[in-house]
């Protein structure tokens, strides 16, 4: 769910691209109470690992 | 003759939530805890008859219906990280867990439908056990249940008793008996002491001038139990519709926080001005184990709506009750909640 100590949250009703934030109370509370909830990170930030039969 | 005795106990409930009221946790989705209190989880199953049905020729009754079913339960337990996660988790309903072991975080907020949030709470199962297998006295799962609140007491003293937890539990009425579940090793648990609290209400310190005598906290779901019942909520055995109705849904109804405290009162102190004021700040209390282990509660933004002066064991005290009102920016209240058990709530 997070790189370091970050975590990805989705915007309220859906709408918007997940964001990433300092999981820390101060940064996560008003989000969590303005209907920001944790999801994934976005798939394309997945480590891609290369073919290593080439 | 064997006799039973209530020390045989075994429970365990949901670490994870479960996917959806009705589909139970798995044995490795759950964990094993003791509690301080005897009394069981008992399925209710309610019943009806036809005594007052015109018809019959007399008042009695001669059948009875299969109608519905509760499940309710309390756990009593001495506070540690991880109890004090879950409750947090499952209590006020929306999580964002991040960090590694050992120190994983919970930041825990009541669910804010207004935002797009569920009304429906996060569902755990829970396993009462006593002798499963061959020999079996009890052994069933409730599936389905949610917290519907919980109660922190700290006190002054040495022993454990001065640092608890109640969580207060309903379900579904969705009842699995045998369970099927293989009961997991016993919990590690960090006990949050009271001797470890910090605590700050509306800009007094009173841990450092020495003056808490004794606190509680707590939330209340006042979840809407008969609103479970819906056209085609289901029954306890599907497809059986004399087997009994199960509820279809849990969802919170008019949630309430509580705040009260016990201090020493003296030449000074200020809890009479700040009433007679509604001077309003925020109240944060925490409880910690070690750097891994802790919880934290922030009541963003309280007032005091009683203070009245007494006395505790001879010393002159005043007994506050606060009220817990919502702020714009950070809501009503959050918890942070750390402990080395990863998937709480997920």
């Amino acid at each position: 769910m997070s790189e370091g100590n970050t975590v990805w949250l989705r915007p309220p009703w859906g709408e918007g691209e997940p964001q990433e934030f300092d999981a820390k109370p101060e940064v996560l509370v008003p989000h969590m109470v303005a209907g920001w909830s944790q999801c994934e990170p976005p798939a394309s930030r997945e480590v891609v690992t290369e073919d290593v039969h080439d | 003759m064997s006799t039973t005795r209530l020390q045989e106990v075994l429970i365990c409930f949901g670490k994870q939530k479960q996917t959806d009221i009705a589909t139970a946790n798995t044995g490795a989705e759950m964990w094993r805890f003791g509690k301080l209190n005897a009394a069981l989880a008992n399925p209710k199953l309610n019943t009806e008859n036809d005594a007052e049905e015109f018809g019959k020729g007399h008042e009695f009754p001669t059948q009875s219906f299969q109608t519905s079913w509760d499940v309710s339960g309390t756990l009593e337990k001495y506070l540690g990280a991880e109890i004090a996660a879950w409750a947090m988790a499952f209590g006020l309903g929306k999580v964002v867990k991040s960090g590694t072991t050992p120190n994983f975080t919970y930041t825990c907020t009541p669910l804010m439908p207004a935002s797009g949030d569920a009304a429906e709470l996060p569902y755990f199962s829970f396993v009462e056990q006593i002798r499963p297998g061959a020999g079996v006295v009890l052994d069933r799962m409730a599936v389905g249940c949610v917290v519907e609140g919980w109660t922190i007491s700290i006190g002054s003293g040495p022993g454990r008793a001065n640092s608890k937890i109640t969580i207060e539990f309903a379900g579904s009425g969705k009842v699995i008996e045998p369970s099927a579940i293989t009961m997991p090793a016993a919990t590690v648990e960090k006990l949050l002491p009271s001797a470890s609290l910090a605590l700050t209400i509306n800009g007094v310190n009173y841990v450092s001038n020495k003056n808490i005598v004794s606190l509680e906290t707590g939330w209340k779901n006042n979840v809407r139990m008969d609103a479970g019942f819906y056209p085609g909520s289901g029954f306890q055995t599907a497809g059986d519709a004399t087997s009994g109705a199960i509820r279809g849904r849990l969802e919170f109804g008019n949630r309430q926080g509580t705040l009260r405290f016990t201090a020493r009162f003296e030449s000074g102190s200020t809890e009479l001005a700040k009433l007679r004021n509604q001077s309003t700040g925020t109240a944060v209390l925490s409880l910690t184990y070690d750097a891994n282990n802790s919880l934290e509660i922030t009541w963003q933004k309280v007032s005091f709506a009683t203070a009245e002066v007494g006395e505790t064991d001879g010393i002159v005290t005043v007994a506050v009750e606060c009220l817990p009102m919502y702020d714009a920016a950070n809501g009503i209240v959050s918890a942070v909640a750390k402990c080395g058990a990863d998937n709480i709530c997920q």
